[in-house]
């Protein structure tokens, strides 16, 4: 390829690319002063720490759960993957408010786990519980298919050394494949953790209270208008976004290293 | 020393189906006897190493270390007392030389030991280096060292010198040889070349042919008198 046609093409991509950040550009719009009183920086501060507690609190769970599953999943044959592959997609392929309807209703006083839960005063709608649940609905799916395809690259050839090197196989799981299946691991947690973290239409219907940030970014669209918005949108891209973004183009870096 | 009167440290029949082959081979293998698996590509050497390890499971059959019953049913990997040595190195990449010589032993317990295989298998200048960042020749040496390192009763060596330059695999095959005799260990070694199956393993050899022995015995037995022309074939010089 010659140089003036390498450019073009480069030149083309970079369109590209600017076109996909161009909704960025709405940071620098005339909307007049952004809005900072106290009656939009109390719930604004409110919903980031209920947005960084319960989603940390969310991965956490998550992580716990489903690690174990990922690692039994990328353990099993071809056809039982597929079957475990298909339940995981369900939630992850659901529209977000048919979710948080199918939840409030499972899980609501009507639903027997929802009653069950109610009679140890375990309430399941608009409430902390309600939210970190959601989350772990909407982020499992994310994070165990990709936990599946990190375990995955890890060759079994090194996992079998390892074991005949005298390694129980849960030694072998810590000391080899988790080490080297790490990033992967880290990219699958990021995708969970932007898509719980910026979840809207399953809270909106689970845990309308109390409100993380998306609750209380419409919520401040819809009684203040955009100047209220701006600055709790402004911490909500610094907290979505840069973590996965970063372990992101670290995975990339290292797959082609 | 004959291997018939060496009290038994592997007795193994493997009974496997692979495609249209069908392998049936019996084993026996004295205290410290090494042995030459030879034979033309896609005869069953490394299947029949393979269920001995433990990498695949047999259809049938049986494999026994000592008194130790590997098969059936499958003992776990991690419980079976011997060394695999394959032509792919698998180092762990994200440890250093010196985690993988000692991985999977307490190194203070074995510290005189490990540090003469680092002498010996000159891995001096590499042995704080990233595993992931040395060389494929240094690669064998290493895992060689992580193997001896637990000072295994039976090693198997699944053409571990393939694609090294010959200077190299004159070492690593004098250095195999020198530990076989220091530690003591049993060895079966494949490979698809007579001469480094005969430096490496020159008291015996098995010849396999389509999944079963046609021959086993001295070297020079072989090279008298080849039971099959595929057998004359592969003995002869290029």
């Amino acid at each position: 390829m010659t140089a003036g046609r390498r450019w073009i093409r480069r030149a083309g991509a970079a369109i590209f690319a600017l076109a996909l950040l161009y909704p960025f550009s709405a940071v620098f719009a005339h909307i007049g002063p952004w809005q900072w009183t106290p009656d939009v920086r109390g719930p604004a501060l409110a919903s980031i720490r209920i947005s960084l507690l319960l989603t940390g609190l969310a991965m956490l769970i998550i992580v716990a759960l489903g690690t174990p599953v990922a690692a039994y999943i990328a353990g099993c044959r071809r056809r039982e993957r597929l079957i475990w592959q298909g339940v995981l997609l369900v939630p992850i392929l659901l529209p977000p408010l048919a979710l948080g309807i199918l939840m409030s209703l499972a899980f609501g006083p009507n639903g027997s786990v929802g009653a069950w839960l109610q009679n140890y005063g375990v309430v399941m709608t608009n409430s902390a519980t309600a939210f970190v649940l959601t989350q772990v609905y909407v982020g499992m799916g994310y994070y165990v298919l990709g936990a599946v395809a990190a375990l995955d690259s890890v060759p079994a050839s090194l996992q079998k050394q390892a074991a005949l090197l005298g390694l129980t196989p849960r030694q072998v799981f810590f000391r080899v494949t988790l080490p080297l299946s790490q990033l992967g691991l880290g990219v699958a947690l990021s995708l969970a953790w932007v898509r719980a973290i910026g979840e809207f239409g399953a809270v909106v219907v689970t845990a309308y209270y109390p409100a993380g940030m998306p609750v209380q970014l419409w919520v401040n669209l819809e009684t203040f208008g955009l100047p209220a918005v701006m600055p709790l949108l402004m911490v909500f891209l610094a907290v979505a976004l840069p973590i996965p973004w970063l372990v992101h183009v670290l995975a990339q870096r290292s797959r082609h290293a | 020393m004959c291997w018939h009167s060496v009290h038994a440290m592997l007795k193994a029949e493997i009974i496997k189906k692979r495609r249209e082959l069908e392998i049936h081979v019996a084993l026996q293998l004295g205290r410290g006897e090494s042995v030459g698996l030879f034979g033309a590509s896609g005869a069953g050497k490394s299947t029949v190493l393979a269920c001995i390890a433990g990498i695949e499971e047999p259809d049938d059959g049986f494999v026994q270390i000592g008194g130790l019953k590997l098969f059936p049913p499958s003992l776990p990997l991690h419980r079976r007392p011997l060394g695999y040595l394959t032509q792919e190195p698998g180092l762990f990449p994200h440890l250093s030389v010196s985690k993988n010589v000692s991985f999977g032993i307490a190194p203070a317990s074995q510290a005189e030991w490990i540090a003469t295989l680092r002498e010996r298998l000159q891995l001096d200048t590499i042995w704080n280096a990233p595993a992931a960042l040395i060389s494929g020749g240094q690669a064998r040496r290493v895992s060689l060292a992580r193997m001896l390192a637990r000072k295994p009763p039976l090693v198997l060596l699944d053409e571990p010198f393939a694609g090294l330059d010959r200077q190299l695999v004159r070492e690593l095959i004098d250095d195999l040889v020198f530990w076989s005799r220091e530690v003591g260990f049993s060895m079966i070694a494949v490979d698809h070349q007579a001469e480094v199956l005969q430096r490496l393993c020159p008291q015996r050899a098995i010849v396999l042919e389509q999944g079963k022995i046609v021959q086993q015995g001295t070297w020079e037995e072989l090279d008298r008198a080849p039971s099959t022309p595929l057998l004359r074939s592969l003995l002869a010089p290029l």
